[in-house]
């Protein structure tokens, strides 16, 4: 009844249908597209925080209400135009800058028990969330955060703001016992991270690391040699706990928005 | 082979795999394909009218011709509530706390958005409501719901533990009083009656505590004689406190209130609504007799 | 069912009966630390302050069991099984096969040592250390090559297309996985993405979309395509739809990572290119799911009694949903209310559970059947039940979380009529927790189906194997 040869599609399709190597290149060349449109640009474009590496984050320009363009050494802390030098001297408001040593000792932390699971540390564009969380984030925020964690999932708040809205003793009780504090809580106890100290040479490493990125590493003047020696000194004899919330009080404090304008695109 | 799955006509492309796979030679239903066709017009619409692609033109890069971006929408969404909130809000900005409270309506306005700025802002360290929050180590934050203060529950000081934050002070005394001096102080303390032992005196408390014990709000001292417990009441709970004091390095009780102003947390008239909000948890005190209005407004402390 | 034809090909099946066997049991056990997790979500005590067992560290356990052990293994015996039967040929190479079995085995292993330790990269389901991505880069490509070699050596003239499908996610998951996993390790088990912020929430997400799109659909569309036709005997409904959908769903899935990042801070035109092509995606996906429902149109009367192909139609009602539900989601107005809320899981759940599962099973219940050379399983009626289980499972699942997510949602962006919010966070937390406990009973019972599953699939087994070795009957397959 039905013709062998006959072709119910067009000769292409035929053709790729018979050819296992022709069938492999035309999905190789599909499935590329749509991925590379999406993710290449924005390594390039402005307004996604990359770091040109001359200091000009890919032409992003912020304006003010009057429209003159503001220093992107307001919105990314530049040790050689701030009047703070260096990280210690760092203070919330400076712009957005690499992790102290122990902050990222608590960032490992952080990832290791899966928080970004149940907290988002990302906040939307909108009046409920400005009014429950704070400012909406940029894409400046988390150039350093290699890897980022927004989540995707509030099982618990947004954290993206969170630096400075508790004390460090209110941050020891509740994550030790979040439900002696907040009774409705739902996240688990995590008195044990005080037993443990911080792993300091991988803390070191990864300062290292993070200096070697090939995107949007941390800049050598920031983390300079002497600077990396030095943080094992730091780091010594600090626990998981400590250093979980020494990240945590450092979270979204970086830049000092200003009423009027416009940070996204 | 296609004779065998024929079904009302239709063949199959001919092609066999596995014995009995096929393909029948149908077409795609109808609405599919002009659903198929609908779908690559609607992505080329939306993309014309929504900011869709990274390709740049004259003006920046191509925005949609709706001219939609994330921040208007937010910007428009937010014009909706101010239109609400607006009226009250612009009153806010330039009025006292203490006048705030003097005004029903504006009361009624504060005490409802005070809900949610203190159940995420404060509950944490308060409790729900302000009953307090405690763990195994005693009290978290001081309760705000009952008329006990610690820095004074006018409306005015109210405003300042929230806005400049408060860290009360006590030394440690382990290496100032014996272990059997700590034990008389507490169980006197514990009793309610701190004055009963001269070491009350003798060893200084009465510079913070002041002469009857009841505490000073300049420092934020507590009242020792009214069994309102700070941290915690029990004998042990008491000599802990004494032992190493507060705020007073390793051990010591830690009592850290935020500065909601230094944090940029939360904005003046946000903090005047907090104010507004914990002193009408009852325990707010009425100001002094000077302020004309205050005997009409007072409210009934608890 | 009509019997095996005798063909004179004898295929490499043995591997496939071990995959067979991983995934029904990997099924159990990822479904389990489903329901551990959301009885902690439920009653927090019950992370029993043992550090392995906390929430943050079980939940990458169960999503990494279900997708790449069950989901993987589901994937490969299918794999192997309708890349031979389709091309009437055997493994190319039958040891690269093992060394796939094996590998992969290896890879779960350290899976579930690494994950509750806290070894992990903190992307979702990309969690594994560095050196156990190297290993599945590895193991996947040895799958991928054995694959396409197959089908190069196949003795049919046509590529079936189940094949296609089983193609585009071998070399989607190749790109995903190598982009996506790139980092600079600092120990052996500890490493940083090179990408950080935007770049790398966008390439996250790109991977994070299309591990659903290539491995949880494109995978379980072949495998659809293999067994519906199959278990009902008829051919495929409509050669034209399976070439247009393919190719729409192909080009059309890789642009929707981005519908995952909406309002965040990634420039407008991600989001909405993203959301634009996700609705777009309806079409296509309804064309799988339409081909795959007209083929069985002629065989309603089979339902009756074949419980098998109950599956693999509830599969595709469910995966009609599923690709409905999630345009809908992808949409700003959507997106905006569903996007970190409770909806987004359930959407998940009548995806993997109602589509992916059901599919699975669907084709593993076909295959212990062939594989073991046996004409019914150890008992029909225990199908019966595992069918209705997983089913009421599935939908009271997603129920609860359409109630607590869309609730969620709400509760958290209310304003009172004095234009200020109207609920506490911790409200929403309180708020959650009925539909949590409801959630738990629904995983429970979906379990409880996959355990009656491995049992039934044992016991078939072991009965095969006890008349096997009588001689009773010969070996075939
Ligand atoms: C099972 C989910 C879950 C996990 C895992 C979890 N949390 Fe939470 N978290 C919550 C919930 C629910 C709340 C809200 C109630 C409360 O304050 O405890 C919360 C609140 C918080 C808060 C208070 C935020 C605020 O603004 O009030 C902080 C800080 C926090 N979590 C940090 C962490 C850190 C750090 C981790 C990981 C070590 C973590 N959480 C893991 C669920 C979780
Ligand atoms: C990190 C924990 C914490 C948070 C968050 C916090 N407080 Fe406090 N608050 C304290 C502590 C601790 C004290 C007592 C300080 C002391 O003892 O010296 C205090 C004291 C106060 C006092 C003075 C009480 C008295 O008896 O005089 C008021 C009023 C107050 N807080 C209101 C608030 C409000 C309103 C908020 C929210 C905007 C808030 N607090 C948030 C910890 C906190
Ligand atoms: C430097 C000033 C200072 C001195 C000296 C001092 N205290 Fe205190 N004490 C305070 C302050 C301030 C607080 C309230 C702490 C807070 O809530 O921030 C306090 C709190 C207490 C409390 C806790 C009350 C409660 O409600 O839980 C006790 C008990 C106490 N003091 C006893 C003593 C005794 C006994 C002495 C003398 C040995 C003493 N204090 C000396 C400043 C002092
Ligand atoms: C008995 C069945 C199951 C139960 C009880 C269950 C339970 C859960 C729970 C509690 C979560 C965490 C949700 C949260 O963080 O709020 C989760 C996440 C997830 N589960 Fe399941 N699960 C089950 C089966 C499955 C199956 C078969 C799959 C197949 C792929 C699957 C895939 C996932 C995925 C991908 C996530 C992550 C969702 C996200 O990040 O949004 N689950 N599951
Ligand atoms: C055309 C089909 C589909 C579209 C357009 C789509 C769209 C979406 C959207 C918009 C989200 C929420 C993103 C967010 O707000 O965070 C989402 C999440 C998700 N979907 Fe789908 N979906 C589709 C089909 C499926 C299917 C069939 C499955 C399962 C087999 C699935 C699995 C998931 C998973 C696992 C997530 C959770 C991602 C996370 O961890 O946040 N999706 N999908
Ligand atoms: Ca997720
Ligand atoms: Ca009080
Ligand atoms: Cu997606």
């Amino acid at each position: 009844m039905s013709d062998h040869d006959k072709i119910y599609s067009t000769k292409f399709q035929d053709k790729i249908e018979r050819s296992t190597v022709l069938m492999f290149v035309v999905i190789a060349l599909a499935v590329a597209v749509g991925g590379i449109v999406e993710i290449v640009p924005l390594f390039y474009v402005p307004n996604t925080g990359v770091n040109g590496g001359d200091g000009t984050y890919n032409g992003t320009v912020h304006k003010d209400a009057a429209g003159n363009a503001i220093s992107m050494d307001k919105i990314v802390w530049n040790p050689e135009t701030s009047a703070h030098k260096t990280l210690e001297d760092w203070l919330p408001g400076d712009g957005v800058r690499p992790y102290k040593p122990l902050e990222l000792a608590g960032r490992a932390v952080y990832i290791r028990e899966g928080c970004y699971l149940c907290h988002s540390q990302q906040i939307r564009p909108f009046r409920d969330e400005k009014d429950r969380y704070g400012h909406y984030s940029i894409a400046e925020e988390s150039m350093y955060d290699h890897p980022f964690q927004w989540g995707s999932k509030r099982t618990g708040p947004d954290l993206a703001r969170l630096g400075g809205k508790y004390s460090d003793e209110w941050h020891r009780r509740h994550l030790s016992h979040p439900r002696d504090v907040v009774p409705e809580s739902v996240m688990p106890n995590y008195f044990w991270l005080a037993d443990g100290n911080v792993n300091v040479a991988e803390t070191v490493q990864t300062m290292k690391v993070m200096t070697m990125m090939p995107f949007n590493p941390v800049p050598k003047t920031i983390y300079t040699d002497a600077y990396i020696d030095g943080a094992a000194a730091q780091l010594e004899g600090k626990t998981e706990m400590e250093a979980l919330i020494a990240y945590l009080q450092g979270l979204g404090n970086h830049v000092k928005f200003e009423e009027g304008v416009n940070y996204r695109d | 082979m296609s004779d065998k799955h024929d079904a009302g006509g239709v063949t199959t492309t001919g092609h066999v795999w596995d014995d009995d796979l096929g393909d029948f030679t149908n077409q795609p239903p109808k609405w599919w394909m002009l659903g198929l066709t609908a779908s690559a017009i609607w992505c080329v619409v939306y993309f014309l009218y929504y900011p869709s692609f990274p390709i740049s033109s004259a003006h920046g890069f191509f925005k949609g011709i709706a001219g939609w971006t994330a921040i208007a929408e937010m910007d428009a969404d937010t014009t909706i509530v101010d239109e609400v909130r607006g009226k009250y809000e612009a009153k806010l900005k330039g009025m006292t706390p203490a006048a705030i409270l003097a005004d029903s309506e504006l009361t009624e306005y504060v005490t409802r958005s005070g809900k949610v700025l203190f159940g995420d802002n404060c509950a944490a360290c308060h409790g729900t409501n302000g009953v307090g929050a405690a763990d195994a180590q005693g009290f978290i934050a001081p309760i705000l719901r009952d008329d006990d203060w610690l820095y004074g529950g006018k409306i005015g000081d109210i405003y300042t533990s929230i806005s400049a934050g408060r860290q009360g002070v006590m030394i440690a005394h382990k290496d100032v009083l014996s272990a059997a001096e700590i034990d008389t102080l507490a169980n006197a303390v514990a009793a309610g009656k701190p004055t009963s032992t001269p070491l009350f005196t003798e060893k200084g408390c009465v510079v913070c505590h002041g002469p009857d014990g009841k505490g000073l709000a300049a420092m934020g001292s507590a009242n020792l004689t009214d069994s309102i417990w700070r941290f915690d009441g029990s004998v042990e709970g008491i000599k802990r406190t004494i032992t190493y004091g507060v705020n007073a390095g390793p051990d010591a009780r830690v009592a850290v209130m935020p500065s909601f102003t230094a944090a940029g947390k939360l904005s003046d008239t946000e903090i005047k609504k907090l104010a507004v909000y914990v002193y009408k948890f009852g325990g707010g005190q009425a100001d002094a007799p000077a302020a004309p209005a205050a005997p009409v407004s007072a409210p009934a402390a608890k | 069912m009509e019997a095996t034809q005798a063909t004179p090909v004898k295929y490499d099946m043995e591997v496939v009966r071990w995959f067979t066997i991983a995934a029904a049991i990997y099924a159990v056990v990822g479904t389990l630390v489903g329901v551990i997790i959301a009885s902690e979500l439920a009653w927090p005590f019950l992370n029993l302050d043992i550090p392995y067992i906390t929430f943050g560290r079980l939940r990458p356990l169960h999503t990494n069991a279900v997708i790449f052990a069950f989901g993987g293994c589901t994937l490969f015996a299918t794999g192997f099984y309708m890349v031979q039967r389709t091309g009437a040929t055997k493994l190319w190479s039958n040891g690269l096969a093992w060394f796939t079995f094996w590998g992969w085995n290896l890879i779960i292993v350290c899976a579930v040592l690494a994950l509750p330790l806290g070894m992990t990269e903190g992307k979702e389901y990309a969690e594994l250390p560095w050196i156990v991505d190297i290993m599945i880069a590895v193991v996947w490509l040895s799958f991928g090559l054995n694959h396409m070699m197959t089908v190069a050596i196949r003795k049919t003239s046509h590529i079936y297309v189940s094949n296609w499908f089983t193609m585009s996610m071998i070399v989607m998951i190749t790109y995903l996985h190598v982009v996506n996993s790139l980092a600079i390790p600092v120990s052996l088990t500890n490493s940083y993405s090179v990408f950080s912020g935007v770049q790398d929430a966008m390439v996250q997400w790109w991977w994070g979309h299309n591990a659903v799109g290539f491995y949880l659909t494109a995978g379980f569309l072949g495998i659809m395509y293999y067994f519906v036709p199959k278990q009902s005997g008829r051919p495929v409904f409509s050669y034209r739809l399976s070439v247009l959908h393919f190719w729409a769903l192909t080009f059309g899935y890789v642009w929707l990572g981005s519908h995952h990042l909406q309002y965040t801070a990634l420039p407008d035109w991600t989001g909405s290119l993203g959301a634009a092509v996700s609705l777009a995606m309806i079409i296509p996906s309804w064309g799988g799911a339409m081909n795959g429902m007209m083929t069985l149109s002629g065989a309603w009367d089979k339902l009756r009694t074949d419980y098998v192909l109950r599956f693999l139609v509830v599969a595709l009602a469910f995966y009609a949903m599923s690709t409905f539900e999630g345009p809908v989601m992808s949409l700003k107005s959507v997106n905006a209310l569903s996007h970190y809320t409770d909806w987004t899981v359930g959407h998940v759940h009548s995806g993997a559970l109602g589509w992916m599962a059901m599919v699975a099973y669907g084709a593993l219940y076909h295959m212990v059947k062939k594989l073991w050379g046996v004409e019914k399983m150890y008992s029909d009626s225990l199908v019966n039940v595992h069918f209705w289980l997983a089913t009421i499972g599935t939908v009271i699942y997603i129920v609860a979380l359409w109630v607590s997510g869309i609730m969620q949602g709400l509760m958290w962006r209310d304003y009172d009529e004095y234009g200020t919010l109207t609920y506490t966070f911790v409200e929403s937390v309180s708020a959650m927790h009925p539909y949590y406990v409801m959630r738990m009973v629904g995983g429970l019972t979906f379990t409880l189906g996959a355990a009656i599953a491995l049992f039934n699939i044992v016991m078939t087994v072991s009965q095969a194997s006890a008349k096997r070795s009588s001689g009773a009957v010969p070996a075939k397959a």
